[in-house]
């Protein structure tokens, strides 16, 4: 249940089901992380140092009104923008990819700041619209979606670009985006995707979706990764090898395995019962956040939960669609279980947010 | 401010749109799911084994080749293991410094220096090993050895070269060892059931597989089995540790039937003229003496010749590589004449009284064609046995003219003639044996009676190889029963036996007396041979004329060219009257089968009867 603690002077805000499966989950990942990086205690701590702040972070962004967010949203948008921006001009290049803004102590992956504040700007500003949303508004709102995305794309990362795409478009159909508009958009889509294959993919990306379509195409070029990364799974077996006892991780079968297919490494570890209690407990986690949703106290809170819980949805997915051979590879990593910071502390500040949204109850409007 | 009817459908309308993305969203999942399962569950023993293949490597261990003895136990070829010193990159975290100490104690010269500084980073990533210096000094490894507790990451290891103790004497028997094309490799692989990858090898050499001779004919147990070690690996191929180790099943020796004595005494023996000697021991038709001259060192071929060396061997006008004694096609000439006599005796044409009066030649009644003996003014009266020491053709010409040629060639092919003598031999010529038919196939001719009085003196088409012509002799001395000739001697070889109705052991013993006489008897044609020896041989022999002459005169004007010479050839057996061995000799261009050929024959026998 919602909790809000009643101390003589302050309240506490804080959601008990979503703080103690966060917990659980991210105390899992680092248990994972130790297995897959083979055995590297120093990027366990540094990762154990993330969750700890990450958790205090959320613990504290958790506690404002939801209006505070709502006033200061687009104060956030334009901060995370200019970060992006920032990025591209100052940022460190890794593997041809501009995505990390240095802060001297930590790299920072700025498109992560955007695919929440985004959600919540979409939301404040299309919470009070009439239903359903007019063209004007419609378009305005795509616009800067689109606008967001192409900054992404251009660092390049698609696999972000798109989950914060998809969580503008969430917003937006969520607040009640027309049906015609969205039939109407559809069959443009699809309309359009030989312009797009042509024009807006890299030759890089147009590969990873065909040896997608026919992996047998390229053995040991891009689909060496999903490959290996179905033999580490399959032969995990319905228990796992055990801990640690991965040979496919352990060897270097599995590329990525501390990041994006860490998934493989769990399911090769623990077998097919390991993954089903893993997912399970994000299941409760997107279950939880439905409920919140249904529980909140405005359209603004109930959008916000609603955007924010499916970009962690999207994640996850994708992660898992990647890993298990169905999606073409892009990065993205698996949300809280995962090595690297800036993905970790964006999901512990959207729960932040979620938690703010669902607990903070509106004093009755006269 | 929306009023509360709006809020109500906008609530609405939130939920359901939630519920539908949840929906999709919860379908997704399953199928994530589902999919997961059906990798972990169905599929698991299909990617159970593809996990297993990535973290295993197998190396295979080259196997030893078996030893090669002579009848005695005596070695002929033998593995002789040179010592090369190896480094384990991996262990060795400052090259320079480990090569300085090294040299140290091992000098190493700067093309062997060059190479390690190559190859040590990658050699090193993978786990490999590396060889500094080959064919270390037995004073260099003791250096070594007694320092080696200084030096955990090198180690000295033999590798085996292939070497024949008397590389002349056996090169066409023996034959010898060298590289293979990639078919043959993978066949052999394929034979084992395994597939071809990275080898430990034994030899320096690498892949080995015997070319010619034993060698070739008996590879696959000389050979032995590929060994295996299983390693784990890394993705990029890094040996991490030894899994398993199945041993290499090394060649089986083998025990052959040549006597190295003999072979030297025939290879010297015949001075390095072209021709070749075989000998064999009866009982068992076990190949004791194989030789084709001249000859050339197989370990040179095996491990390593020049190409101008090389060249000179194939383009050497005596042909050393060729063997002579199962690919050589020689006339019989008269060697054949106890062949055609037993024939006479079988087929009631002639007897022991029979004889005729040989005027020094036979005229062929169909077209008065003139055929000559060897001795103008001939043999005076002559038999079987008479015709046989004082080797008369006319007796013989007249003998296969009255013979039927499809009877005769029948009977001949019983000898060996025309057929395949051995069981091991590498690669055996199997003469020609004539008959009608081939003729007309051949020639486009039809038969002609003069071919038939041409073979009663084993001139003509007749041809046959050393080879054949001992398993001939050693059959005649085995009184028409023999093994099938091979250079191991099994038992389990079946005996051949020619059919014979009216040739009884009594006819044996005369047609043996009668090749005694060849040496023995005062006008024998071999008896130059009679002081060669302490015990009675049998022999009969002869002389193929390349070119046909009708006088002395025009003979020695023909002989001036060495190529136009007759081949000189001869068959003999011995100790009578129980013959242990028989042998063939033919000397190209040797002209005189008793007094050239002979005392070769003889001195092979004395070599093998003394013991």
């Amino acid at each position: 249940m919602k909790k809000r603690l009643d101390f003589k002077n302050f309240s506490i805000y804080f959601d008990q089901y979503l703080f103690i499966s966060i917990t659980l989950l991210s105390v899992m990942g680092l248990f994972f992380l130790y297995s897959a990086s083979q055995g590297d205690l120093n990027a366990v701590i540094k990762q154990a140092i993330f969750v700890g702040f990450g958790l205090i972070l959320m613990f504290f962004v958790s506690q404002p009104d939801p209006d505070f967010y709502k006033t200061y949203s687009g104060l956030f948008l334009v901060i995370s923008l200019i970060l992006i921006l920032a990025t591209m001009i100052f940022g460190n290049e890794i593997n041809g990819a501009k995505r990390w803004l240095n802060l001297g102590f930590f790299s920072l992956q700025t498109s992560e700041i955007i695919k929440i504040s985004l959600p919540i700007f979409l939301a404040a500003y299309l919470y009070n619209r009439p239903l359903p949303i007019s063209t004007k508004h419609t378009f305005l709102t795509l616009a800067l979606i689109c606008l967001t995305f192409f900054l992404i794309y251009r660092q390049p990362d698609l696999g972000t670009g798109l989950v914060v795409f998809m969580a503008g478009i969430y917003v937006l159909f969520l607040a009640g985006l027309s049906w015609r508009f969205i039939f109407i958009s559809f069959g443009l889509f699809v309309l359009s995707l030989p312009f797009i294959w042509n024009n807006f993919l890299q030759p890089f990306q147009r590969q990873r979706i065909l040896t997608y379509l026919d992996p047998s195409n390229d053995p040991f070029g891009s689909s060496w990764n999903i490959t290996q990364s179905k033999i580490a799974i399959g032969s995990g077996g319905m228990q796992g090898k055990g801990y640690q006892e991965g040979s496919q991780a352990n060897l270097n079968f599995l590329p990525e395995a501390e990041t994006d297919f860490i998934f493989a490494v769990i399911a090769e570890e623990f077998g097919f019962i390991g993954i089903c209690i893993l997912l399970s407990i994000f299941f409760f986690i997107l279950l939880r956040c439905l409920y919140l949703a249904f529980n909140a106290r405005d359209r603004f809170c109930r959008l916000t939960i609603g955007g924010l819980s499916l970009v962690f949805a999207s994640t996850l997915f994708i992660n898992l669609g990647m890993v298990v051979g169905i999606l073409p590879v892009v990065g993205m990593p698996m949300p809280l279980i995962s090595k690297g910071g800036s993905s970790l502390l964006s999901f512990y500040i959207a729960f932040g947010i979620i938690m703010s949204m669902a607990t903070h109850k509106k004093l009755m409007q006269k | 401010m929306i009023d509360l009817e709006e809020r109500y459908i906008e609530k609405k309308s939130f939920f359901n749109r939630l519920i539908i993305v949840y929906v999709f969203f919860s379908i997704v999942f399953s199928y994530f799911l589902y999919k997961a399962y059906s990798l972990q569950v169905y599929e698991y023993g299909e990617y159970e084994s593809a996990a297993l293949e990535n973290k295993t490597k197998e190396v295979l261990v080259q196997p030893v080749r078996g030893i090669i003895y002579d009848r005695n136990g005596t070695i002929i070829v033998n593995n002789i293991p040179t010592y090369d010193l190896i480094i384990k990159p991996w262990l060795i975290s400052n090259l320079e410094a480990f090569l300085n100490e090294l040299q140290m104690i091992i000098e190493i010269d700067d093309s062997n220096l060059d190479y390690v500084k190559e190859n040590f980073k990658i050699k090193a990533s993978y786990n490999r090993e590396l060889t500094v210096k080959k064919n270390l000094s037995s004073k260099e490894i003791a250096r070594f050895e007694v320092r080696s507790y200084k030096f955990p990451n090198a180690f000295i290891d033999e590798r085996y070269s292939r070497k024949n103790y008397y590389p002349n004497l056996f090169s066409h028997s023996i034959g010898y060892v060298g590289g293979m094309d990639n078919y043959q490799l993978e066949n052999i692989f394929k034979n084992q059931g395994i597939t071809q990858s990275e080898t430990i090898f034994k030899y320096s050499n690498g892949y080995q597989i015997g070319k010619t001779g034993i060698e070739s004919t008996y590879d696959k147990e000389l050979r032995g089995l590929f060994g295996k070690k299983i390693y784990e690996v890394d993705a990029r191929g890094k040996l991490l540790k030894e899994l398993k180790f199945i041993p290499p099943i090394n060649g089986n020796n083998l025990f052959t039937s040549l006597d190295i004595e003999a072979q030297k005494i025939a290879f010297e023996q015949m001075n390095d003229r072209r021709g070749a000697v075989v000998a064999v021991e009866i009982d068992s038709g076990s190949i004791v003496t194989y030789i084709s001259t001249p000859s050339f060192s197989t370990n040179e071929i095996s491990n390593g010749i020049s190409s101008k060396e090389f060249n000179k061997l194939v383009n050497d006008k005596n042909k050393p590589f060729f063997d002579r004694a199962s690919q050589g096609r020689y006339s019989p000439a008269s060697t054949i004449k106890p062949a055609i006599g037993l024939f006479g005796l079988e087929n009631n044409i002639i007897d022991w009284d029979f004889s005729i009066d040989d005027p020094g030649f036979f005229v062929l009644p169909e077209d008065q064609r003139v055929y000559r003996g060897w001795r103008e003014g001939g043999h005076g009266n002559v038999n079987l046995e008479r015709a046989m020491i004082v080797s008369s053709n006319t007796f013989f010409f007249s003998l296969a003219y009255k013979s039927d040629i499809n009877i005769l060639i029948d009977y001949l092919s019983n000898f060996g003639f025309g057929k395949k003598v051995c069981v091991d031999c590498f690669n055996p010529d199997v003469g020609l044996l004539p008959d009608p038919e081939w003729k007309m196939n051949n020639l486009n001719f039809g038969w002609f009676k003069g071919d038939t009085v041409n073979l009663g003196v084993g001139q003509g088409y007749l041809s046959a190889t050393p080879l054949q012509l001992a398993y001939y002799s050693s059959i005649l001395a085995n009184r028409g029963e023999l093994k099938k000739l091979s250079f191991i001697g099994q038992d389990s070889t079946a005996t051949e036996e020619i059919p014979l109705k009216n040739i009884n052991n009594n006819d044996w013993n005369r047609m043996h007396k009668s090749m005694i006489g060849v040496i023995e008897s005062y006008e024998g044609t071999a008896k130059r041979l009679q002081d060669l020896k302490t015990y009675t041989v049998a022999a009969k022999s002869g002389t193929v004329e390349l070119v046909s002459t009708d006088t002395k005169e025009d003979y020695k004007i023909i002989r001036e060219n060495e190529g136009n010479r007759d081949h000189a050839i001869i068959i003999a057996f011995g100790p009578m009257p129980n013959p242990e061995y028989a042998v063939s000799v033919v000397i190209e261009n040797g002209e005189s089968g008793g007094s050239v050929a002979g005392p070769v024959a003889i001195a092979v026998l004395n070599s093998l009867i003394k013991k």
